[in-house]
């Protein structure tokens, strides 16, 4: 039999879809088909659901580590200003493209406190 | 000519694949024998466990004989040509695999139907008309049905080959075409012990990921022979044709003062790649590449359970081993002094 899985890398462009007035409310948690394994500071997530396989470089891999229903979208902006002395602007900027990709793919799920 | 039915009885043959049981039964010696020649190194004359893994094959000659039906709630899970196959009569066999409730059901179209039930560790397939069927053929429809039992007691397959050489494994994963069976034969010839040429077994044994032997018969291509002088001189009887195939086949101690190898931890993982260069190289590749390149050439998501046990199988095995991009230059003989050196590295 053929192996299905596909490689995918979530860097193309996309619309945000996250409320940018509730960043302190929102945490993110990842799907329960999705499994992760994280090696070297990177991750390989793969998709139960479909099959399909991703990686994370070292900045989505603290993102991932993060999203496990206990942070909001602003305690993991502040991780990423703190791990990679970036810009808080960029820094959220590179979040929200992130979260709006593994949202999409259905890799990461939303919900609000 | 007519061809006339008679009802044979079934026949049960037994063995035992690292502690898990497993039940033939079939009523045909055509579909008997190529399974017996791939499990012949596991061979028993009796197995003590209640429920064995039991796979069932049937000859029939009509797609109407075959009592296996799909309900209205079955769901497609994949479908295309054999591509996995490679190198195999299985080439361009086209597939559709379904679910149905707990079934898995694996359509052949002209090969046969397959309906595997991983909770109950039993299988069943029809195999239209398999007089007319190369062996490999029937060797590689039984493989993937035992395959999906196995998993899910935890032993899992890859396509790739595998030697084991002081008690330290060499996995070496790839498409055919890659170099994958010419970078095994150079290790072997070099006095690597035999573990698989085709799909070795993994299971997790804790602490770490252990490599089992599936000693089988070696499938070269002609281009293969050409390589070494062993192969091109070796007779006919050594190095068989096979019908309806066109790689010949041989058993590695035929030709090589080698024996099976023992289970033992994969130190080194080789990503082959042919390159037109005079020497070969190694090229060490970051584990979470490593893992992409062993995905697809293990992991089925069928049930999810499953394969989330065995997600983390593959990346256990990819964290503990040092990973390589192979690029397989011209100096094909000396690829043991390349390879050796890694493994004297590692600890047994």
């Amino acid at each position: 039999m053929s192996r299905s899985h596909q490689s995918h890398s979530p860097d193309t462009a996309s619309v945000p879809i996250i409320d940018s007035v509730m960043l302190d409310r929102t945490v993110l948690l990842p799907s329960p088909d999705v499994q992760g394994t994280n090696m070297d500071g990177e991750t390989v997530l793969l998709d139960l659901s479909s099959g399909r396989y991703y990686t994370l470089n070292r900045v989505g891999s603290v993102i991932w580590e993060h999203c496990t229903g206990h942070h909001t979208i602003s305690d993991i902006q502040a991780v990423l200003c703190d791990r990679f002395d970036v810009a808080s602007e960029r820094a959220l900027d590179d979040l929200v493209t992130l979260v709006t990709q593994l949202t999409q793919e259905g890799l990461l799920q939303q919900e609000r406190r | 000519m007519s061809i006339s039915v008679v009802a044979q009885p079934m026949t049960e043959y037994l063995f035992s694949l690292y502690g898990t049981p497993v039940r033939y039964i079939t009523s045909s010696s055509r579909l008997a024998a190529p399974v017996e020649e791939l499990l012949r190194h596991f061979r028993r004359d009796a197995i003590e466990e209640a429920t064995p893994l039991t796979v069932r094959f049937h000859a029939v000659q009509d797609r109407a004989e075959i009592p296996l039906t799909l309900s209205p709630a079955a769901r497609h899970l994949a479908s295309g040509t054999d591509v996995a196959a490679e190198g195999r009569p299985a080439d361009d066999l086209p597939y559709v695999v379904s679910q149905d409730g707990g079934r898995l059901l694996i359509d052949f179209a002209e090969a046969g139907l397959f309906m595997i039930e991983g909770a109950y560790g039993r299988a069943e397939g029809y195999l239209l008309k398999p007089e007319r069927m190369p062996t490999n053929l029937i060797e590689y429809l039984f493989h993937l049905t035992l395959v999906e039992l196995l998993r899910r007691r935890e032993l899992y397959t890859i396509h790739a080959t595998a030697l084991e050489w002081q008690g330290r494994g060499i996995l070496i994963p790839g498409n055919s075409g890659r170099g994958k069976t010419t970078s095994f034969i150079s290790l072997l010839r070099a006095g690597y012990r035999y573990v698989s040429d085709d799909h070795p077994l993994i299971r997790d044994a804790g602490g770490h990921v252990e490599l089992l032997p599936f000693p089988i018969k070696i499938n070269v291509t002609e281009e293969t022979i050409a390589f070494f002088p062993e192969l091109r001189h070796a007779p006919e009887h050594v190095l068989q044709r096979q019908p309806g195939f066109h790689k010949r086949g041989f058993y590695a101690e035929e030709l090589y003062r080698t024996e099976i190898g023992a289970c033992c931890r994969p130190a080194v993982v080789l990503f082959p790649k042919v390159v037109d260069a005079p020497q070969s190289h190694l090229e060490r590749l970051p584990k979470t590449r490593a893992l992409q390149l062993v995905l697809p050439q293990a992991l089925l998501v069928y049930d999810q359970e499953v394969a989330r046990r065995e997600f983390h199988v593959w990346a256990k095995l990819v964290q503990q081993a040092d990973c390589y991009r192979l690029h397989f230059g011209r100096d094909l003989l000396d690829l043991p002094q390349l390879i050796t050196p890694l493994l004297e590295q590692v600890h047994s």
